[in-house]
């Protein structure tokens, strides 16, 4: 029994509860225990499902095409998160810093997250179009022959571009706020103490900031994996030769160009054990190392 | 070692003038108090000599070198902060040290050498190696002190640096700053509301009010020769009695007295802007507003020696401070605050006949404020100055 009674009765209490129960067991643990089952089953579009045991794990740990498909997810999701916290950081401490006009900093900075991913990877895909995008000229102008259609890892560095490019907005609110709330004192002691501005950043505000930063690593990290998924299908679906085929389009593909579904149910459990096994660690990381105030 | 001048120093933010146009200079070696309420512009001219704040207008020159519109890092001062500004992530030895360390132009022999010296003169050995959550308000202190003293500054600016210890350290903390100050003999700008602190500290005290320098003087010349009221009602804790009286005869008189006034000092050598007491204006009497410090009033019974001179006033309430009694009463239609011995019976409404110290009367013009008159000669100000210790 609660010691605390805040609601007149459990009935109001179940009734406030319900509808978050609802939606998540409809749209949440319902079709996470259908996946989890149906990866134990051959089941494909107008076929019966058959029981087939372990033997969908057991074909993706002999399929080199998928174990590169997860290396690619991995690094992926690491370029974009390290991408995302640095270019937000320092964006950040730019818009902290700059007297004037920091409301129109900021606005340029965030309104690519209010963009929706397909609006903003058509954005980019016009931005950055081999023979049509605006920033292809300037680009090819420093020497670089932009064919991202065709060199495998030139698109992986496009998608992952502009991966970061949309998520900034997202991690610049967080981190302004954060770095705002950084005691005057401190900068002020700095600055007499002639500390640079970039020792400043790395040695005083980012300490502060990490209860801040270790949230924003781990919202990163999900949106790497799974937030991705509309660069790569409108960019370079995958291609070209899979050098941008992560996991997540990967088991699209799977499930709804190949109909695989017990393939492809097979393929979103490992990915949601990738994905737990690197939030466990940052979790135990995050304990160690954040400063969480005096 | 360094004299600081301050020249017609003028801030305002958008149209609040926080500092209007002053001119100060601080010593060589001195500890100078700037004292004042909130919102007097104090802070704001520390962190002008900072160099946090840029000047709207005027001039900053430490020795001969101007740096009105130099970095903070370039003038080699060091701040202390109410809220002791430590990096909280860091060890008290590594918050003495970054500053240091950034500033990129001492070797590690010398940091060593000298955290070890810090840390010897204000006995924080122990905190070194602790995070500032693991400290006390006063160790944290300490440490900020660690940190401003191993750079060996021109200047030490303290912005309240006592505000946020209980009382019974700030006293300790007082006295210790004292003692650094004669060991070190850094020029120090300590900047404070409280005006007891101000009064103990300073070897010269700054009365600051609305963005102006009301008056500079040693703490006892501030205290008996005040040049202005809001000076002699802001030092002194309860504050100075000020009573409307007229000037007749060289007297000031009241509904309830008539107080025979000294020769005293008509120009008190720290009165600015006074007037000749004897023939005012118009038809020899003048209005005023006589100042008694609490202090200065007796019960006629408890100090015979004062005189013949007594009034009548009523007792109202009295407060036992412990060492004596404040008693407030009424005089006519003033009231009044004075002090008693501790234990005196009074009972509120009780009449009672007091006495008052003739050498401890002021008088102010009514419309400028501006003192004119102390009974008390003016004698050359006591220098509180300390004995300068030298190595």
């Amino acid at each position: 029994m609660s010691t605390r009674e805040i609601f007149d009765g459990r009935l109001e209490a179940a009734l406030l509860l319900a509808p978050t129960a609802i939606v998540s067991a409809v749209f949440l643990y319902y079709p996470t225990a259908l996946a989890f089952r149906t990866s134990f089953f051959e089941s494909g579009f107008g076929r019966a499902p058959e029981f087939v045991g372990l033997e969908n794990y057991v074909s993706l740990l002999g399929n080199p095409e998928y174990h590169s498909s997860v290396l690619i997810s991995v690094v992926f999701a690491a370029i974009v998160v390290v991408g995302v916290i640095a270019v937000s950081l320092y964006l950040t401490f730019l818009i902290h810093e700059v007297d004037a006009g920091q409301g129109w900093y900021l606005i340029s900075v965030i309104w690519p997250y209010a963009l929706p991913p397909a609006v903003g990877a058509l954005v980019f895909l016009f931005m950055v179009h081999p023979t049509l995008g605006v920033l292809t000229g300037p680009i090819e102008a420093l020497g670089i022959e932009l064919d991202w259609f065709n060199d495998g890892p030139q698109a992986f560095v496009v998608v992952a571009l502009a991966a970061i490019w949309k998520q900034i907005g997202y991690n610049v609110i967080f981190m302004i706020a954060a770095m705002k709330n950084v005691p005057d004192a401190l900068t002020e002691t700095a600055e007499i103490d002639g500390v640079g501005r970039l020792r400043r950043l790395v040695s005083v505000y980012v300490p502060i900031m990490t209860p801040t930063l270790f949230f924003l690593v781990i919202i990163d990290t999900i949106y790497a994996f799974f937030g991705t998924f509309a660069f790569v299908d409108l960019l370079t679906s995958g291609g070209p030769s899979n050098a941008t085929n992560v996991l997540i389009f990967d088991l699209y593909r799977e499930a709804f160009s190949f109909f695989n579904f017990g393939t492809a149910s097979a393929k979103s459990v490992v990915l949601f054990l990738v994905v737990a096994v690197l939030m466990a660690v940052q979790f135990r990381l995050t304990e160690e190392y954040s400063y969480y105030g005096a | 070692m360094t004299t600081i001048t301050l020249e017609t120093l003028s801030k305002e933010f958008d149209d609040v003038v926080a500092v209007n146009g002053i001119d100060l200079t601080v010593r060589d070696g001195e500890f100078l108090v700037v004292v004042g309420p909130s919102g007097c512009g104090k802070s704001t001219t520390l962190r002008l000599l900072a160099g946090l704040e840029t000047p709207t207008d005027g001039e900053i020159r430490m020795d001969s070198r101007d740096v009105t519109g130099a970095e903070p890092k370039d003038r080699n001062v060091a701040m202390v902060f109410q809220n002791y500004a430590l990096y909280p992530h860091m060890t008290g030895r590594r918050n003495i040290t970054f500053g240091m360390n950034a500033a990129g132009s001492f070797t590690d022999e010398e940091i060593d050498r000298r955290v070890a010296k810090a840390a010897e003169t204000l006995d924080i050995a122990d905190l070194l190696d602790r995070k500032p959550q693991a400290m006390s308000g006063g160790e944290r202190q300490r440490v900020a002190l660690g940190r401003a003293i191993v750079r060996d500054p021109d200047a030490f600016l303290m912005d309240e640096p006592l505000s946020n210890l209980d009382a019974k350290l700030r006293i300790q903390m007082r006295a210790e700053l004292t003692r650094l100050h004669a060991e070190l003999g850094t020029t120090t700008v300590y900047v404070t509301h409280d005006q007891t602190e101000a009064m103990t500290l300073g070897e010269r005290v700054v009365v600051m009010d609305d963005g102006r320098i009301q008056q500079v003087d040693p703490p006892q010349a501030l205290y008996d020769f005040p040049t202005n009221r809001f000076v002699a009602e802001f030092i002194g804790d309860p504050a100075m009695n000020m009573i409307d009286v007229e000037l007749e005869g060289g007297a000031a008189v009241h509904d309830a007295f008539r107080i025979p006034l000294p020769a005293g000092s008509a120009e008190g050598e720290t009165g600015a802007g006074t007037e000749p007491l004897a023939d005012p204006d118009a038809g020899g009497r003048r209005h005023a507003v006589l100042g008694i410090r609490p202090e200065d009033l007796h019960l006629a019974r408890e100090r015979p020696d004062l005189g013949e001179t007594t009034f009548d006033a009523t007792v109202e309430v009295t407060e036992p401070l412990g060492d004596s009694l404040l008693v407030h009463c009424s005089i006519g239609n003033e009231t009044v605050k004075m002090g008693a011995e501790p234990r005196s019976s009074l009972e509120p409404g009780g009449a009672v006949s007091v006495g008052y110290d003739p050498e401890r009367l002021h008088l102010f013009d009514p419309e400028t404020g501006e003192a004119f008159y102390h009974s008390a000669t003016a004698t050359a100000p006591a220098d509180r100055a300390e004995p300068v210790v030298t190595d």
